[in-house]
C-alpha cells in the first residue's frame, strides 16, 4: 500500500492527466473544454503554493549561517531583516504599490539592485570579448563576422557611415539566421516531446524526487 | 612586437570597464543624433495598430522584471502612447512576479497622460502564476483567469471588459519578454488556439531566435531591443527614452568592435598562429566528428 | 518634489553606486546591497503571492462565491509544502505529478503544430508557392533558408556517422549556425549595453541640481568607502614585523 501511494499514485496520475491533456487539444466538445478551464485554474492556485517553496528554502539557508556563525552571517540578517521589512510595508499598504511605501521600497530599492546587477554584464561582455574573441579556427572567424556585421549595422552610426551595414545586418537575421534558428528549434521540439512522452510513461521521473 | 602585444592582451580589465563607462556616458551628455533607420518586422506592429479601429480590444503583456526594464519600458511606453492615441481598449497584465509593478506604474501613467479612466477605458489585470496555464485559461475563460484586477474591481463588471469572454475576442496581443512565460507561450499556448493577431516586443538577447516565427507569421511583427523602441518612438512621433540611447549605443558597440579587431590583430602578430578548421579535431573525444562513430 | 522622491532618489543612487563597486572587486558594499536585493525580492514575491493567488485565486473565490472545490487545489499545493518535512515529502509527488503530467501532456500537441509542423511549412510553401515567377532574391532566399534548415538537423543527427556527403551536409550546417551564434552574440552585446544605458541614465538624472547632486556626492563617498577599506584589508593581510 505505501509504495502504491509513493511510488505508483503519482505515476498513474502523470500518465493520467497526461493523455487527458494530450487528448483535450483535439476534443472540442463543451465538456473537454470546461474541464480545460478548470484544471488550468486549480493548476494557478497549486503552482502559487509551489513559489513558496523557493522562498522557504532560501529563508532555510540565511537561517543556517546565522544560526552556525558562519563568515559573513551578517549578511543573511540583512537578507531577513529587509524580507521582514518588505513584507510587512506591503501587508500594510494591502498589496498595493500606487503611492504607498510598499511601492516605494519596489521603485527605489528593487529596480535599482536588480537593474544595476544585470547591467553590469556590460562590462563584462566587454572585457570577455577583449579576451577571448579570437578567430582561432574558420568556423569561429564566421562567427566573429557575422558578430561584427550584426554590431555594426544595428546602430545608427554604423548605417551612417555604411549605407549597406543595416540591410545586410536585416539579411543576415532574416535569413541565415532564421534557417539556423528554424533547424534549432525544431530539433529542441522534437527533443521536448520525447521528453514529454517519456514522463507520460513513466520512463522519465527525476521530476519526482528522491530514491523511492 | 611580441611581447607588447602580449602585455595588451594582459590588459587589467579595469581599464577596458573604464572605457566602456565613458563610451556610454559621453553620448548621453552630449548626444548627436543620428538618424535611425526604421525596419519592417517594427513596422509591422506599428501598422497593424495603426489599422484597429477605435473600441478595439489591445492586450499588453508586460513579461519582464526590473532587470530588463531599460529595454522593454520604452517599448511598453510607446506602446500604450500608441494604443492610447487611437482610443483602443486597453488591458495590461504581467506573468512575471517581480515586474507587476513596473508594469502597472507604465500602463496607469500613460493612460493618465491620456485621461484614461481606468475600468471604463483601460485596466490592469496584474499578476497570476503560471505562464502558460494563465494563457490557456484566459484563452477558455478571461474572469477564470482573473476573477478580479490588480485593483480588487471584478473583472466580470468592469465596463472596459464588455464582450471579452476570452482571448478570442482580443483584437491584438502583444508581448513585452525578457524570457519565458514570454512570446513563444503566447503563441503555443495562446494563439496557435485561440486565433488571435500577436506581435512581440523582446530583449535583444532573444530577438534572433523569434525571426523563424516573424517568417511564418505566427508573429506578426517583432521589436528587437533598445533599438526595436527607438525605431517605434520616432513612427510615433515619441522622444524616449529609446531614441535617446541609441548614440550611447553606436559608441559602446564600436568601442567592442574595436577591442575584438585589436585582440585579434594582437593575437595574429604572435608568429606560428594558423588558421584551422575543426578537421583538426577530428581524433579528440567529444569532437563533432567522433560523435557519428 | 515630494520628500518620498527625493530620499528615494538618494537611496536608488548610492544602491546603484553599492552594485557598481564590484567592478572595482567583491567588497562589502557589494555584498550589502547584494544581501539586500535578495531580502527585498523575497518579501515582495511574497506579498504578491499572498495578494495575487492566495486572496484573488482562492479566498475571494472560495469564502465569497462559495467555489469550495478550490480547495482540491489549495489542498495539492499544501503538498507540495511537505517537501520541507522528511517523514511525508513524499506526499509532494502527488502535486508534483499533477502539475508536471499536464503540463507535458499540454504541450504535445500545441509544439508539433507551432514549433515543427509550422515551421516544415514555413520553409517550404515559398519553394513550393514560386512557380513560375523568374528567379530573384525572394526565391533565392527562400532556397538558402531550405539548405539551411536541412544542413542544421542533419548537423544534429548524431545516429548516423558523419561521413561523405552527410559529412558536407553537417558542414554546411556548422556554418550556418555560427551565423546564428554570431549573430546570437552580437545582439547580446547590444542588450547587455542597453542595461548599461538604462542605469547611467539614471545616475545623470540623479546627478542633477534637482536632487542635490546625489550621483556625485555618493560617488565620492563609496570611493571614500571603498579606499578605507582596502587599506583596512592590506593592513591586515600584511604580517607584522
Amino acid at each position: 500500500m505505501t509504495l502504491f501511494l509513493r511510488r505508483t499514485l503519482p505515476l498513474l496520475l502523470t500518465f493520467f492527466f497526461g493523455v487527458a491533456a494530450a487528448i483535450q487539444y483535439y476534443v472540442p466538445h463543451p465538456v473537454s473544454e470546461a474541464a480545460l478551464t478548470e484544471i488550468s485554474v486549480w493548476l494557478r492556485i497549486t503552482i502559487g503554493f509551489a513559489m513558496v517553496l523557493g522562498v522557504a528554502s532560501l529563508c532555510h539557508v540565511h537561517y543556517s549561517k546565522i544560526r552556525a556563525r558562519v563568515a559573513g552571517w551578517g549578511y543573511s540578517v540583512v537578507v531577513y531583516f529587509s524580507m521582514l521589512a518588505t513584507v510587512a510595508v506591503g501587508l500594510w499598504a494591502g498589496g498595493q504599490e500606487e503611492g504607498t511605501g510598499f511601492g516605494w521600497i519596489y521603485t527605489y530599492t528593487l529596480l535599482a539592485l536588480q537593474g544595476t546587477m544585470f547591467s553590469m554584464l556590460g562590462f563584462f561582455v566587454a572585457s570577455a570579448a577583449f579576451r577571448a574573441f579570437r578567430a582561432r579556427s574558420k568556423e569561429a572567424a564566421v562567427l566573429l563576422v557575422a558578430a561584427i556585421i550584426m554590431m555594426f549595422g544595428r546602430v545608427p552610426l554604423g548605417e551612417y557611415l555604411i549605407p549597406a551595414a543595416g540591410p545586410l545586418a536585416g539579411w543576415l537575421l532574416n535569413v541565415l539566421n532564421t534557417a539556423a534558428r528554424r533547424g534549432i528549434i525544431i530539433g529542441i521540439s522534437l527533443g521536448g516531446i520525447a521528453t514529454s512522452i517519456k514522463i507520460i510513461f513513466g520512463i522519465e521521473r527525476s521530476y519526482l524526487g528522491g530514491r523511492e | 612586437m611580441k611581447g607588447l602585444a602580449s602585455r595588451i592582451l594582459r590588459l587589467d580589465r579595469r581599464a577596458i570597464f573604464i572605457l566602456i563607462a565613458l563610451a556610454t556616458l559621453l553620448p548621453l551628455l552630449h548626444p548627436i543624433g543620428f538618424p535611425i533607420r526604421i525596419s519592417p518586422e517594427v513596422k509591422q506592429v506599428h501598422d497593424y495598430i495603426e489599422s484597429l479601429p477605435a473600441g478595439s480590444v489591445f492586450l499588453l503583456s508586460l513579461d519582464f522584471d526590473p532587470a530588463s526594464k531599460p529595454e522593454l519600458y520604452p517599448m511598453a511606453v510607446a506602446l500604450l502612447n500608441h494604443a492610447f492615441k487611437r482610443d483602443l481598449r486597453v488591458i495590461g497584465m504581467t506573468l512575471w512576479v517581480t515586474g507587476t509593478g513596473m508594469a502597472e506604474k507604465v500602463v496607469s501613467g500613460v493612460a493618465s497622460q491620456y485621461g484614461k479612466r481606468q475600468g471604463i477605458d483601460y485596466t490592469f489585470l496584474g499578476y497570476s502564476p503560471g505562464g502558460s496555464n494563465v494563457i490557456i485559461n484566459m484563452g477558455q475563460d478571461l474572469t477564470a483567469a482573473f476573477p478580479t484586477d490588480h485593483y480588487g474591481e471584478r473583472t466580470a463588471d468592469t465596463p472596459v471588459l464588455r464582450g471579452v469572454r476570452s482571448l478570442r475576442q482580443v483584437n491584438y496581443v502583444v508581448s513585452l519578454a525578457a524570457g519565458t512565460p514570454g512570446v513563444e507561450s503566447w503563441y503555443v499556448y495562446g494563439k496557435e488556439k485561440y486565433g488571435f493577431e500577436l506581435g512581440g516586443g523582446v530583449t535583444a538577447v532573444i530577438a534572433p531566435g523569434l525571426y523563424p516565427f516573424l517568417d511564418t507569421g505566427q508573429i506578426n511583427g517583432l521589436i528587437g531591443g533598445l533599438r526595436g523602441a527607438a525605431e517605434y518612438e520616432i513612427l510615433i512621433g515619441l522622444k524616449g527614452k529609446g531614441v535617446a540611447g541609441m548614440d550611447a549605443q553606436s559608441a559602446t558597440h564600436f568601442v567592442i568592435i574595436a577591442l575584438i579587431l585589436l585582440c585579434n590583430f594582437l593575437y595574429f602578430l604572435a608568429p606560428k598562429t594558423t588558421v584551422r578548421s575543426f578537421d583538426g579535431a577530428q581524433d579528440r573525444p567529444g569532437s563533432p566528428q567522433g560523435i557519428g562513430r | 518634489m515630494a520628500a518620498s522622491v527625493f530620499i528615494g532618489a538618494w537611496v536608488a543612487a548610492g544602491l546603484t553606486l553599492f552594485m557598481f563597486s564590484f567592478l572595482y572587486k567583491d567588497n562589502p558594499f557589494f555584498r550589502f546591497g547584494e544581501h539586500l536585493y535578495v531580502g527585498i525580492s523575497m518579501g515582495y514575491i511574497i506579498v504578491r503571492i499572498h495578494y495575487d493567488v492566495m486572496m484573488k485565486s482562492l479566498y475571494s473565490p472560495v469564502i465569497r462565491e462559495g467555489k469550495w472545490w478550490l480547495l482540491i487545489p489549495a489542498i495539492l499545493g499544501l503538498l507540495v509544502l511537505a517537501r520541507f518535512i522528511p517523514k511525508v515529502s513524499w506526499l509532494s509527488r502527488i502535486s508534483f505529478a499533477v502539475i508536471v503530467g499536464f503540463g507535458s501532456g499540454v504541450a504535445i500537441p500545441r509544439i508539433i503544430s507551432s514549433n515543427i509542423l509550422q515551421q516544415v511549412q514555413g520553409t517550404l510553401k515559398p519553394i513550393l508557392n514560386s512557380g513560375q515567377r523568374p528567379f530573384g532574391m525572394t526565391q533565392f532566399n527562400s532556397l538558402l533558408i531550405l539548405v539551411g534548415v536541412v544542413t542544421v538537423l542533419v548537423y544534429f543527427f548524431f545516429s548516423i556517422e558523419h561521413k561523405g556527403p552527410i559529412q558536407i551536409c553537417a558542414r554546411i550546417g556548422i556554418y550556418f549556425l555560427m551565423v546564428n551564434f554570431g549573430a546570437g552574440f552580437g545582439y547580446t552585446v547590444m542588450a547587455r549595453m542597453s542595461l548599461l544605458i538604462g542605469r547611467f541614465d539614471d545616475l545623470i538624472l540623479f546627478a542633477s541640481r534637482e536632487y542635490a547632486y546625489a550621483s556625485l556626492i555618493l560617488l565620492v563617498l563609496v570611493t571614500l568607502g571603498l579606499i578605507l577599506w582596502e587599506r583596512g584589508r592590506r593592513r591586515a593581510e600584511t604580517p607584522r614585523p
